[in-house]
């Protein structure tokens, strides 16, 4: 079933693109053009997510925020802003907003956003595999299962750095994040451990653990999980 | 606005002149009152104790007065003292005032006061006239002042001048200084107000340019001539977009409207991260980006604004690009240089190095070039944290030095 977002707008061509950016990435729109439709909609069709703009007619964003936080529970809100100050001003206010977008944004942007926050807030099916060619990581049970049908188990570590890694996949994660994810700190000392648990990492998910397909340096930068090659 | 400034600092200059000149004629006029009213001292008060004298003469049937009217109207007594210190005229003596005096009781009542009484004295061929005034009337007091004392008084005349314009002039400072910074502050808000407008009202439409051609660019029915068209109007619109952050980003550091989220930060680690969000961002064919950290590097830390030393790297780096259509390579790097930590960032494009302003500004007024504000974003960046850019050329083009104190 299609995640169901209210997005809320004043601009009505905006909200026409965005509505259509949606509807195109698979998910159920409903449109509202200020709070008194907002709340309207909230209260009909009970979303999934929301996107708010700060300026609308009627009012603020934040302080709608706030109110459907306190009507609809744990439902995603990412904001929708024109003004960068806006970002300290919804820090300073401490609401728990899920993700905040500054105007103007690549539509690739937003529905990765959006996509990251149903994920983190829903789950999804994707969060159950991930496939590394013939091999298989089950997040589940923690495990790695080859295609000779052998099978590995992460530890704590290997876990945290797969993940990491898969979470940002295509893209270069530097060590001082790998690090931080893993220890929570620095990386001030710990790049030789982590080199460690790199190699070990290769050696579960790499069917050569010495030219890796998937796990790959960037040298003098950190590493980057290569995506799925479509044929 | 220059001129405005001048003509300003010109009316305050003469609101002080006029204010020095006033305290100069109030110091003037004080010490001619001062001199006028000393000159009184020794003078009689309440009447003329000359004109009573005059109007008192001896004739042989005795004493004739003829200002008892006077006396009477200014209830003022008078008498004459002889030789003998025997009062031989008198004209309403008050009875508590004796009739004798000795040489002793002559010496007190000249300076001070007859049984109270305020008198004055003048002294005649045939003794002494008293003129007295009612008691609790008049007060006396000896003006004795030392000669060397009255010689230093010109000085202490001219440095409590020097204080009360010294007064003046801190006053009128302080004022003055209170009244531009008030304008000065009115001005920076209209002027921020004016362009936090202007971008949120950019931002809307351009949100609408950057959606509908990130679509076009993907959309399978187009011809790849027609997306690839679409994607300059993306990439064109993601230009505007940064000149638009880098304005507003501009703007608040100029007014002192960001304050500065200061952290612990590894400047190694930054530098990775930099050159990680470039190639993750897709850094077009032709450049390539390295990264150059000594070992030592990597023990540094920073007490300092992260997102933004962040935003100050990667403006060099976009503006290594921008100066190199052709394509080049870009090396970023942070090192320790004394109490400095430098990040820098240098291609080999052989590019020329913009041209140094006036001021001690390593960039003109626009920024020094066609990308300029984002260099002068990043030299304001430095200068936030007490540090400043240096533009130079490299071994091979231009570097970029960020250097930022330990």
């Amino acid at each position: 079933m299609a995640y169901h977002i209210l997005l809320v707008d004043d601009a009505p061509e905006l909200r026409r693109m965005v509505g259509e950016l949606l509807e195109g990435a698979g998910y159920a729109v409903t449109l509202a053009a200020d709070c008194a439709q907002a709340r309207a909609a909230w209260a009909r069709q009970r979303p999934d997510a929301a996107l708010l703009d700060v300026m609308l007619p009627d009012g603020d964003g934040f302080a709608l925020l706030g109110e459907l936080r306190r009507d609809g529970g744990d439902v995603p809100v990412l904001f929708l802003s024109a003004r960068d100050e806006d970002e300290a001003r919804l820090q300073g206010l401490g609401l728990g907003a899920d993700d905040y977008i500054t105007k103007p944004f690549l539509p690739q942007e937003l529905l990765l956003r959006l996509g990251a926050v149903l994920r983190r807030v829903y789950g999804g099916p994707a969060r159950e595999v991930l496939r590394l060619g013939d091999t298989e990581v089950h997040w589940g049970p923690g495990t790695v299962r080859r295609a000779d049908g052998t099978e590995a188990t992460l530890t704590a570590k290997e876990y945290a750095l797969l993940k990491k890694l898969a979470a940002n996949r295509g893209n270069i994660v530097t060590i001082d994040a790998l690090c931080e994810a893993l220890w929570e700190g620095p990386m001030v000392g710990y790049e030789n451990t982590l080199m460690v648990h790199i190699r070990r990492l290769r050696e579960k998910i790499e069917a050569d653990p010495s030219h890796p397909k998937y796990l790959l340096t960037v040298r003098g930068l950190g590493y980057r999980l290569a995506r799925e090659e479509r044929p | 606005m220059r001129g405005r400034n001048l003509r300003r600092t010109l009316v305050a200059a003469g609101l002080v002149a006029a204010s020095a000149v006033l305290v100069l004629i109030l110091a003037l006029g004080g010490l001619l009152a001062f001199i006028v009213a000393s000159a009184g001292v020794s003078s009689s008060w309440n009447a003329s104790v000359a004109d009573l004298s005059a109007a008192l003469t001896e004739t042989e049937d005795g004493y004739t007065f003829t200002a008892a009217d006077y006396l009477a109207e200014k209830e003022l007594w008078a008498m004459l003292i002889d030789e003998n210190g025997d009062v031989v005229w008198q004209q309403g003596k008050p009875e508590d005032v004796p009739s004798h005096y000795t040489l002793a009781d002559v010496a007190s009542f000249t300076r001070w006061y007859l049984n109270d009484y305020p008198v004055q004295v003048r002294i005649r061929p045939d003794g002494l006239l008293v003129a007295g005034s009612p008691k609790g009337s008049t007060w006396k007091h000896p003006f004795i002042l030392d000669t060397e004392v009255l010689a230093t008084v010109p000085l202490w005349f001219a440095g409590l001048f020097l204080l009360a314009l010294l007064c003046v002039l801190g006053l009128t400072a302080l004022v003055l200084s209170r009244q531009f910074r008030r304008e000065q502050r009115e001005r920076d808000t209209a002027r921020s107000d004016w362009i936090n407008g202007v971008s949120h009202d950019i931002r809307t439409p351009l949100s609408m340019i950057m959606g509908y051609a990130g679509q076009l660019e993907a959309a399978p029915d187009l011809s790849p001539a027609r997306r690839e068209q679409a994607a300059v109007i993306r990439r064109q619109s993601q230009t505007l977009r940064e000149l638009v952050n880098d304005l507003n980003l501009t703007m608040r550091l100029d007014y002192e409207m960001q304050p500065l989220r200061r952290g612990t930060l590894h400047p190694a680690a930054l530098v990775r991260q930099v050159a990680a969000d470039v190639l993750n961002g897709g850094l077009e064919e032709g450049y390539a980006l390295e990264v150059d950290l000594p070992p030592e590097a990597e023990a540094l830390t920073l007490e300092a604004d992260g997102p933004l030393l962040r935003r100050a790297l990667l403006n060099l780096v976009n503006n290594c690009v921008n100066h190199n259509p052709e394509g080049c390579s870009i090396t970023l790097g942070a090192r320790a240089d004394g109490k400095f930590c430098v990040l820098w960032v240098e291609d080999d494009g052989g590019g020329t190095v913009p041209a140094p302003a006036k001021g001690g500004s390593a960039l003109a007024a626009d920024g020094g070039a066609a990308h300029g504000t984002g260099l002068k974003l990043v030299e304001q960046i430095a200068k936030s944290h007490s540090g400043g850019l240096e533009l130079r050329a490299g071994a091979r083009g231009v570097l970029g030095v960020v250097r930022i104190p330990l």
